[in-house]
């Protein structure tokens, strides 16, 4: 067992973990924040995204010793008050959201692309989203969430197939 | 569910060779992690130690010498490249290479060392590094040694790195500087995907050097063409350098149809 240090959400903790412990386990398991889900366990789904630091990662991919002295963000952050943030109820607003089981991870790499491009082109919100699957197939209405957010839903044509 | 194993976190240089030299039969080293996690979870790889080199002193991000030319440190994530504006002015390639490798959030964790020393076939940074004449600074205990990377690749995930030694710095020599590069890197999504071939081409100065990923056990080089070679003649030497096989992604036979087809569109593009 390893003692680490580090904020989650703002809210610090110390704990002792295993050296083999995820991230996302710890998350989970020991921090009882199960908003980051597990899908693939091998960095192709991104179910498991959160910010690392300020940068998404693959949270699966991550051993919670190496998040000792770090600040980590999740889901559970976007919320404040019991209040749905902008970007969630974008989201909700555009039927964003099916099975829900990838909208954790779209939500945090969308947030991500926001905060370092706050009006992306359709084609910078596809890259954004690249590591994340919704294999309810609902893609469309995830970039016209975050189009709807940064306040550009005009763009939203750009969408349609040739 | 990972398996046991014990973590370190050296601070300092002298530390982490003496790790690698009393543990090096059965430690891994951790950059990105976006390999070595896998491979533990998967179980084909069961280090006793894993000894994480990110706050190692100094061995993080970028460096640049005008002299020497651009150095990747341990630490330096492919998006660290991506955002670098000395790489997009100098070294073009090395950020065409970068985009084209898996996902947004990988690519904030995954770094060019961990790229070069997973030493997969279908590595994206390894058709840049060739064909800019990169070379690896390596390290031990033993003392220090420094190898082009067309020298770098043994075998399908084989480099020349000793069991004690470590990768910590990515030479791109600064005679390299204003090449002009392309890449092409077939797959089958628009995104995050390998590679199911991969050709990269450089030109400077009258030379033209070609580079193959997915294509061979190693990434290949073909270098020593004259700038003035026929899109034929490119083709031809490509063509011999590389042994494709067939696998779960493609044939062998479309491998060899869309190298050629790669290097003749990159040719043209870049008379």
């Amino acid at each position: 067992m390893t003692r680490i240090s580090l904020t989650v959400n703002g809210k610090r903790y110390e704990r002792d973990v295993a050296e083999n412990r995820t991230l996302l386990r710890f998350l989970r398991e020991d921090l009882g924040l199960i908003g980051t889900k597990e899908g693939c366990g091998a960095g192709e789904c991104g179910a498991c995204t959160v910010l690392f630091d300020g940068l998404t990662v693959n949270s699966c991919m991550v051993l919670a010793v190496e998040a000792d002295g770090r600040a980590v963000e999740t889901i559970e952050g976007e919320a404040k008050d019991g209040k749905l943030s902008d970007l969630q109820e974008a989201f909700q607003k555009h039927h964003a959201v099916q099975c829900g089981f990838c909208t954790p991870g779209m939500i945090m790499s969308t947030r991500e692309l926001l905060h370092r491009t706050p009006k992306p082109t359709v084609a910078e919100i596809k890259e954004g989203i690249e590591g994340n699957f919704c294999r309810c197939t609902g893609y469309q209405q995830i970039v016209e969430a975050v189009l709807d957010v940064s306040g550009q839903l005009e763009k939203k044509g750009e969408l349609r197939h040739a | 569910m990972l398996h046991g194993f014990r973590y370190a976190a050296p601070r300092s240089r002298s530390e982490l060779l003496d790790l690698l030299a009393e543990h090096g039969d059965h430690a891994k080293v951790l950059a990105g992690g976006t390999d070595l996690l896998v491979n533990i979870r998967g179980g084909n790889m069961k280090p006793g130690l894993v000894i994480d080199v990110k706050r190692v002193e100094g061995y993080g991000g970028l460096a640049w010498d005008p002299a020497e030319g651009l150095s990747l440190l341990p630490a330096a994530t492919i998006n660290d490249v991506l955002r670098d504006k000395r790489v997009r002015a100098n070294f073009p390639l090395l950020a065409v290479c970068a985009q084209d490798l898996a996902s947004y959030q990988i690519r904030n964790r995954a770094t060019v060392i961990g790229n070069v020393v997973n030493a997969s076939p279908c590595s994206d940074m390894a058709p840049a590094l060739l064909c800019l004449g990169a070379r690896a600074e390596i390290a031990s205990a033993r003392g220090s040694r420094s190898v082009l990377f067309s020298e770098f690749f043994t075998g399908v995930k084989k480099t020349v790195l000793a069991k004690d030694e470590i990768l910590e710095r990515i030479v791109v020599p600064a005679s390299a500087a204003g090449t002009k590069g392309e890449y092409r890197k077939l797959k089958r999504i628009n995104g995050h995907d390998l590679g199911i071939v991969g050709v990269a081409i450089a030109r400077k100065n009258g030379s033209l050097r070609i580079a193959v990923s997915s294509a061979a056990p190693t990434p290949v080089l073909v270098a020593g063409l004259p700038g003035t070679a026929s899109v034929d003649e490119a083709v031809a030497a490509v063509l011999a350098a590389v042994s494709p096989i067939s696998d779960v992604r493609c044939t062998k036979e479309y491998r060899l149809f869309m190298i050629e087809t790669f290097v003749r569109r990159l040719m043209e593009e870049m008379k």
